[in-house]
């Protein structure tokens, strides 16, 4: 069994762990992540919701109900955290638009409009009315976009299509990085005609280079261009995923890839090692601190039985909306489901409310009370609440020397 | 204005099997549906082709019906019958009594069993709790109750039945005193059609006091719930029974890539009325995890309920009441049939069409045992290998359907439903349940123009919200994480909209 040193581990490699981490490692700490695999970050549209209730975020957020986990992050590291985010983001190449006093429409798949805050440049042309009209540009067989749905909504839409010789969303965005195809793919385009004011393609285009071929296909045809988010396997959610992970790198952060934590090893009231199982291997990681970005059920962090939910790596108490009968209500469009409150209560120092351990931090979706889907604020409270746990984590750290 | 000998209201298997005799008696007919074919208990049930073992102490003639047609079909629907085979298993705890008496009722019935010490029983399904002290080897199968419904729909279309689907009945018209035919509005478009018959049958299921009312006519009936769930893979390659009183939870079912477990059995007044209590998802469960521990762990991907149409009876046990059918004659030219099982439609489709064709003064003798089912040739041109080998156009990923199969299903039936595709392809019936086939098959009706793109938001609408209503009795564990990723997609994602 191997055994290695840290300040900190960090669980989770989703937006929460990935952004906790690299403030810490950027702050002279030994931090290391483990992850189980790939996040829930890779899943979403890319778009950072900070909080969707009112048309300015920052607003909306005050507006939250008094046990909201957002009520634990003074304004100003809200602030910060999405200020840390954007260029961080500018230093990848993967940048983003937009400004945390307003909310922005994106042009879903569906031809609806979803309401976001901070938008992948690739999204930034997005139409903010229904009078731009659009030129919708797809590829043959894709089966993760129907331009019908938006024609519906926006009858005066154009459609043209392209043969990329795959029906999958990743092989696309793949060939997209290939300079052949994107060369031929430019000399077609070039034929078009469009009148349209815009021109909208599905998530597709390339992976670390996205941000380049929108503004080359814009320079080419004089036409704003925007992508409109897919289903997953999702293309934007992949690129946030990957420029967060380089900027956690960069930092000086080591990553520890498809490390599930199994085990944890205590003393007092200190977590002093998870150990993990790597290609079987038993290996334990000991640090002074750890932060509990595992996500909620869908990134692994929560699991429900039959009775109740329990939280996978330090079995922490779990707030629970009631029995079973009441997680879900009648109607699945409410948006208001009891499982949607289910997770971990932070206190103000982020520690887990009701538990022994002082060296625990806990951020992200994890957090009970969050109705992300309902408040419209995934990432947002992703960036917030990671921050404040690091920086609570750091001065837990500095103190203790 | 249609005219037709026969109208047959009711496109359960009874319904679809009176169409098939009548067409091979060569009586003109018309079948009106209000939902889809199988859209009552015949989909809702396990899908269970009985031995008859079930009912060979409580009721030996409905036991006695179930063998015979169980033989039959295994001959005339090859394609639509898995032939497992049965297990009863007793349990430690379990009446040996009722054994003798099962044993000795079978045979008096004319069942061929075996019993077979629990070794044997492990060897042949190794599932099983290694605790039972025994098992009872049974000749039951497993049947797919919709291309059950289709294939004998077939044989109509190919022998010139008018088959409506999608109308409801909303008036019975008469003329002194006697029923002559009925009104009927087509539900995808609203508009209304008038068609008249000799003689009308009333093969509604749980709806057939409803349709007897509008002829001013009654059914004494008894409708009981029966709920059951599906796991997300095969746990049995035999269909398993508990050996002891029909009750709950007692019969698990291999079907294609899943298994079928029930059921619950209470009595209701509403047949449009359904829903599955977490407490009766709770009782399968543990029910069937005693037959196959496993059972217990496993993810359960959806449970529904059905009713049976059962005739009225003074016992207090619904498990105990009959399974055998019944023709009413309401003397004005309505029949109603009632009762019975999906194992005995046939049977029943026939008695029913003696009695027309007694009416009718004609003396055609009935051919539905013999004759093979039409179609089935149909059915085999899609083989799994085949499915693997065109992966890239595949579009829903768990039951592995690709979309040429959507696109075939949308031209031959001009469908604008997403259930008229999943009942044909299985398409949505694995377990993200349709979470993403449904936005793809959808999609592709929509590039096809067959639906309005505005039809295709509530379309998805309505098959959310009904999807929703199978899961949510059963959500926790892998399940719940699934869920929540579906409505991330849509309501996140997607940003859906309620109906406006």
């Amino acid at each position: 069994m191997s055994v290695n040193e840290y300040d900190v581990v960090v669980i989770g490699a989703g937006v929460a762990g990935l952004t906790a981490g690299a403030y810490l490692a950027e702050n002279g700490f030994k931090t290391a992540l483990v992850t189980a695999g790939e996040p829930t970050a890779c899943l979403s549209t890319g778009c950072i919701d900070v909080c969707s209730l009112d048309t300015n975020p920052m607003a909306g957020i005050k507006n939250l109900p008094p046990e909201h986990p957002y009520h634990l992050v003074p304004e100003e590291i809200v602030r910060e955290s999405l200020n840390i985010f954007k260029s961080a983001m500018a230093n990848t190449g993967n940048s983003y638009a937009g400004s945390p006093e307003e909310n922005r429409p994106v042009l879903s798949a569906l031809g609806t409009s979803k309401i976001s805050c901070f938008l992948p440049s690739t999204m930034e042309a997005a139409p903010q009315n229904m009078e731009e009209s659009l030129h919708i540009v797809t590829f043959t067989g894709l089966k993760d976009f129907y331009p019908g749905y938006i024609i519906s909504r926006r009858p005066n839409t154009k459609l043209s299509e392209y043969d990329a010789g795959s029906s999958n969303t990743m092989s696309i965005a793949s060939r997209f990085e290939e300079k052949d195809f994107f060369e031929k793919f430019m000399v077609w385009m070039e034929k078009l005609i469009i009148d349209a004011d815009k021109i909208a393609f599905p998530a597709v285009l390339g992976m670390a280079s996205a941000s380049d071929i929108v503004n080359t296909i814009s320079i080419l045809t004089g036409k704003p261009v925007f992508e409109i988010p897919t289903i997953p396997p999702s293309m934007p959610g992949r690129r946030l995923f990957n420029a967060l992970k380089e900027n956690f790198r960069t930092k000086g952060g080591s990553i520890y890839w498809a490390w599930p934590v199994t085990g944890i090893e205590k003393a007092g009231k200190e977590i002093e090692a998870v150990a993990t199982h790597s290609e079987g291997r038993p290996n334990s990681i000991n640090a002074r601190a750890f932060i509990l970005a595992t996500g909620s059920f869908v990134g692994g962090g929560l699991t429900a039985t039959r009775e109740s939910i329990v939280e996978n790596v330090f079995n922490l108490p779990v707030h629970l909306p009631g029995p079973r009968e009441t997680w879900f209500n009648d109607d699945y469009f409410s948006l208001n489901h009891g499982i949607g409150r289910a997770g971990i209560i932070a206190d103000s120092s982020m520690r887990p409310a009701a538990s022994p351990w002082k060296n625990i931090f806990v951020c992200g979706s994890i957090l009970g009370e969050t109705q992300v889907l309902k408040n419209g604020c995934g990432h947002g409270l992703a960036l917030a609440t990671a921050l404040a746990a690091a920086k609570s984590c750091a001065e837990y750290l500095n103190d203790e020397l | 204005m249609i005219k037709t000998d026969v109208i047959i209201i009711g496109g359960g298997a009874t319904g679809c099997g009176i169409a098939r005799d009548l067409a091979l008696r060569g009586v003109s007919h018309c079948l009106v549906e209000k939902g889809d074919f199988a859209a009552g208990a015949t989909g809702a049930c396990h899908g269970l082709l009985h031995s008859g073992g079930r009912y060979a102490v409580t009721d030996p003639v409905a036991a006695r019906e179930c063998y015979e047609e169980n033989l039959i079909l295994r001959r005339i629907g090859r394609k639509c019958v898995e032939q497992t085979g049965g297990l009863f298993v007793r349990l430690p705890g379990d009446s040996k009594r009722f054994r003798e008496i099962f044993l000795r009722k079978c045979e008096d019935v004319g069942i061929p069993v075996e019993a077979i010490s629990s070794t044997k029983a492990l060897e042949l399904v190794p599932s099983l709790n290694p605790a039972i002290e025994e098992a009872i080897r049974v000749p039951d199968c497993s049947i797919d109750p919709f291309r059950l419904c289709l294939l004998n729909i077939r044989t109509s279309e190919l022998r010139g039945g008018t088959i409506f689907i999608r109308h409801k009945v909303t008036e019975i018209i008469k003329s002194h005193g006697r029923c002559t035919g009925i009104k009927v509005s087509d539900l995808s478009t609203g508009e209304n059609k008038e068609i008249y018959a000799n003689i009308i049958v009333n093969a509604t299921g749980a709806w057939a006091h409803m349709i007897a009312s509008l002829a001013g006519s009654e059914v004494p009936m008894t409708l009981v719930k029966g709920s059951l769930v599906i796991t997300n893979h095969r746990l049995t390659n035999m269909v398993i029974n508990r050996l002891r009183h029909p009750s709950d939870g007692d019969i698990i079912v291999p079907n294609e890539a899943v298994c079928l477990a029930g059921t619950t059995s209470l009595a209701i007044d509403d047949p449009d009325l359904l829903n599955v209590e977490s407490q009766e998802v709770d009782t399968i469960i543990s029910e069937a995890g005693r037959m196959i521990p496993h059972f217990n762990h496993t993810r359960i991907i959806r449970a529904f309920s059905g009713v049976r149409p059962l005739l009225k009876s003074k016992k207090a046990d619904s498990h105990e009441i009959s399974r055998g059918f019944q023709i009413i004659d309401h003397q004005n030219g309505l029949y109603s049939i009632v009762g019975g099982k999906l194992t005995t439609f046939r049977l029943m489709a026939e008695k029913m069409v003696d009695v027309v064709m007694t009416s009718l003064q004609l003396k055609q003798s009935c051919e539905t045992a013999e004759i093979p089912l039409d179609g089935q040739e149909e059915l085999s041109g899609y083989p799994l290998s085949k499915r693997l080998q065109d992966m890239k156009n595949i579009v829903c990923e768990c039951e592995l359907v690709t979309r040429q199969e959507v696109e075939r299903i949308i031209r031959q039936t001009g469908t604008r439903n997403v259930g008229d595709i999943s009942h044909r392809t299985r398409l949505g019936m694995g377990p993200c349940q349709g979470g993403y086939c449904t936005f793809r098959a959808l999609g592709i009706m929509n590039d096809m123009s067959v639906i309005s793109p505005e039809q295709s938001m509530e379309i998805l609408r309505v098959f959310l919200q009904r999807r929703f209503k199978g899961i949510r009795p059963a959500l926790w564990g892998d399940q719940l994480r699934e869920e929540q990723l579906v409505e991330y997609i849509y309501l996140g994602i997607l940003s859906m909209e309620k109906s406006p």
